[in-house]
């Protein structure tokens, strides 16, 4: 994976300057919210919420027991599982699958795993082509990009732009109408499915109880990555393993509510192994790739909970950072709140020390988080790990004076009036310049409330 | 093939985990839905039918099995290859007997045998039974020993009982869960969707654009 999170301060200001992008993002984050919403009308979201938080902690608190269950349901199913610690073992591991299948083509379904170990771009090193089938994905793979949102991969892109894109790598007509561009997309996917020998998926789930490979799409895509290949590869992380289909049940309510509005995704494929006797089609071989990277260094630590996201997207939707800079900002698979968290956490904080910063800590997206992930808390907790190591002797100097300030009254009284009279100077706006190209600061009144108080001026 | 790193993961794991305390969630048996419809078949398919409809599918109660063909033949297009799978052949012999009598059908037993994938493409339509139907959702589930026809039709139709239809995903996931057999199971929740072009909604991208569920009353 190209992780560019370092370089997150030129790459947001880039973003924040780019009027359309600001535009788009808008428009599709707060329609995504208001779906959100209504389809959160039938059913009781705390008591989901409540449920879904509990069972991942549980499967969590005892994440051996249960991989070593599905581990030995999948093989008796007929699968092949492969534990990876880092992203280039799974990589390789994969490679080998295609080699030994002589596979020129493969089908890919979206997976945000697969974008974390890069398998694409390490495929086609070995010259074989991995095509995206999700028609966000398509998209931000022929315009070379990548996602910029979880379950939204082209929602920076206006259809004007997408139009554009396909005239240029796949020859069609300039038509901006969705339903168009959708339809061509489709006609040049049918015939890598039908000619692709790899299959390439992530999953949502993993069911121990019987081995099970829970996957959760809308266009079928999946479906066929999955169904018309020789060899299917599943690429996913160790903690995405839940007990049984009792707890499934409950994830299936809030999944599809919590990314796109949906009641039920129009399809989640339950896949129990390769083709059977008695099937006759189907992969002939079913590879599962469990792949660690960084996931089990965060148990017992206070950042646990971190796995228990089921990467709805919902808490993007739902930031003001997000909206305003969009998913290439943060320069990670992983954007918005989550990513935040996701990034520093899998690949360390030396990679991505300004992430945890990307909040303003409204707590919208702990709010909206189906698996009650404190989101914003523990973007706090971050800070304070970041600072504690890192921060400049001017910040440490500032912070320790602002706590002394906030908590004496005298001193806070005597600062309040420093600052108000900075603020008739033009010495404040010198001093925060790069708080003002994009942010307006409300008038300080001459006095303090409390002076207005004590004078009679406020009743 | 390679050595896999499965224990040095296990031993992270258990590293960490001895430094957390272990957990056990008590499950509640209260369902999550705030309205649901009444046990009977009416009520059931009436929840199934709007939930459907606003997905862009349709949903119908037909009397028998003639009307059944009757729905299908007017549906589907007279003059595209139509899939029959063998579920519709063993449970529905008059069905089968009149779909048999169109042109372009094809039926599974006979063309499973050594097919490849374009052959599997060029049916535009399918007819399969289900496993279950879900009122909840609007959603058929099905179980089958060939995925591909179903997945790359244009249209889908789903033959199903009264006694198919469950009120809610909850019965689905907590019935005993060995009855799903050891292969497959598709939850099929309407047509196939995007909004990945400026969250405009466009069906059928990769399978099927139409959606039709027949429910016998006899």
């Amino acid at each position: 994976m190209d992780l560019r999170s370092r370089q997150f301060a030129s790459l947001y200001r880039h973003e924040i300057s780019n009027g359309q992008l600001r535009s788009n993002l808008s428009k599709a984050t707060l329609q995504a919210v208001d779906k959100r919403a209504q389809s959160f009308q039938e059913v009781d979201f705390p008591f989901l919420q409540k449920e879904a938080r509990n069972i991942k902690r549980e499967a969590i608190s005892n994440l051996n027991e249960l991989l070593s269950r599905f581990e030995d349901n999948a093989r008796r199913n007929g699968c092949k599982i492969f534990y990876a610690q880092t992203p280039e073992k799974a990589n390789a591991y994969i490679l080998g699958v295609a080699q030994k299948f002589g596979a020129r083509t493969a089908v890919k379904s979206k997976s945000m795993v697969t974008e974390e170990i890069g398998v694409v771009p390490f495929l086609a090193k070995y010259g074989i082509e991995a095509v995206e089938t999700d028609l966000g994905e398509y998209i931000v793979q022929l315009a070379g990009e990548s996602p910029s949102h979880i379950t939204t991969p082209a929602i920076h892109k206006s259809r004007t732009e997408i139009s554009r894109l396909f005239h240029e790598k796949i020859g069609t007509e300039l038509n901006d109408d969705p339903a168009f561009l959708t339809a061509e997309a489709r006609r040049v996917l049918r015939e890598k499915f039908l000619s692709a020998d790899l299959g390439i998926s992530g999953a949502n789930f993993l069911i121990a109880e019987t081995g099970d490979v829970v996957i959760v799409e809308n266009e079928g895509n999946a479906r066929l990555s999955t169904s018309a290949v020789k060899v299917h590869v599943v690429v996913t992380g160790i903690e995405k393993v839940i007990s049984n289909f009792s707890d499934l049940r409950i994830f299936m309510r809030l999944l599809g509510r919590s990314s796109t509005g949906q009641k039920l995704t129009s399809y989640v494929s339950l896949l129990r192994g390769p083709k059977g006797e008695d099937e006759t089609d189907g992969p002939e071989e079913v590879h599962i790739v469990l792949l660690d990277n960084g996931r089990s260094n965060l148990l017992g630590t206070e950042h646990q909970e971190v796995l228990h996201c089921i990467r709805c997207g919902a808490c993007l939707n739902v930031c003001p950072v997000y909206r305003s800079i969009g998913g290439h900002a943060y320069g990670s698979v992983y954007p918005g709140p989550i990513g935040s968290l996701v990034t520093p956490l899998y690949f360390g904080n030396e990679n991505a020390p300004d992430l945890p910063f990307a909040s303003s800590l409204c707590g919208n997206c702990t709010e909206v988080c189906p698996v009650g992930i404190e989101i914003h808390h523990q973007l706090l907790a971050m800070r304070h790990e970041i600072k504690s190591k890192s921060g400049t002797s001017v910040e440490r100097f500032i912070f320790k004076n602002y706590r002394k300030t906030m908590l004496r009254p005298g001193r806070y009284r005597l600062m309040s009036k420093v600052v108000r009279a900075l603020a008739r100077t033009s010495l404040l706006r010198l001093l925060m310049r790069g708080w003002y190209p994009y942010r307006e600061t409300p008038q300080f009144p001459p006095r303090s409330f409390r002076e207005m108080y004590k004078s009679g001026e406020i009743k | 093939m390679m050595e896999d790193d499965r224990e040095k993961i296990f031993a992270s794991i258990r590293k960490g985990l001895r430094q957390s305390e272990r957990y056990s969630a008590e499950r509640s048996s209260k369902s999550p839905l705030l309205d649901k419809p009444g046990p009977d078949f009416l009520s059931l398919f009436e929840k199934f039918r709007s939930e459907l409809k606003t997905l862009g599918g349709e949903a119908v109660s037909v009397q028998d099995e003639a009307e059944a063909f009757e729905l299908i033949n007017t549906r589907s297009h007279a003059n595209e290859a139509l899939f029959i799978y063998e579920e519709i052949k063993s449970k529905y012999a008059l069905l089968t007997s009149s779909l048999s009598e169109r042109k372009s059908v094809k039926f599974q037993p006979e063309f499973s045998h050594g097919y490849d994938r374009h052959e599997a493409a060029k049916f535009k339509g399918v007819v399969t039974g289900c496993y279950a139907c879900v009122a909840e959702t609007g959603t058929v589930i099905l179980r089958t020993a060939m995925r591909l026809p179903a997945a790359l039709a244009t249209q889908l139709f789903v033959v199903a009982r009264g006694a198919d239809l469950r009120p809610s995903l909850d019965q689905i996931f907590t019935e005993d869960t060995a009855r799903f057999g050891g292969s497959n199971l598709f939850l099929v929740t309407g047509p196939s969707r995007t909004a990945d072009i400026e969250k405009q909604l466009v069906t059928g991208v990769h399978g099927p654009k139409d959606v039709f569920v027949i429910f016998m009353k006899s």
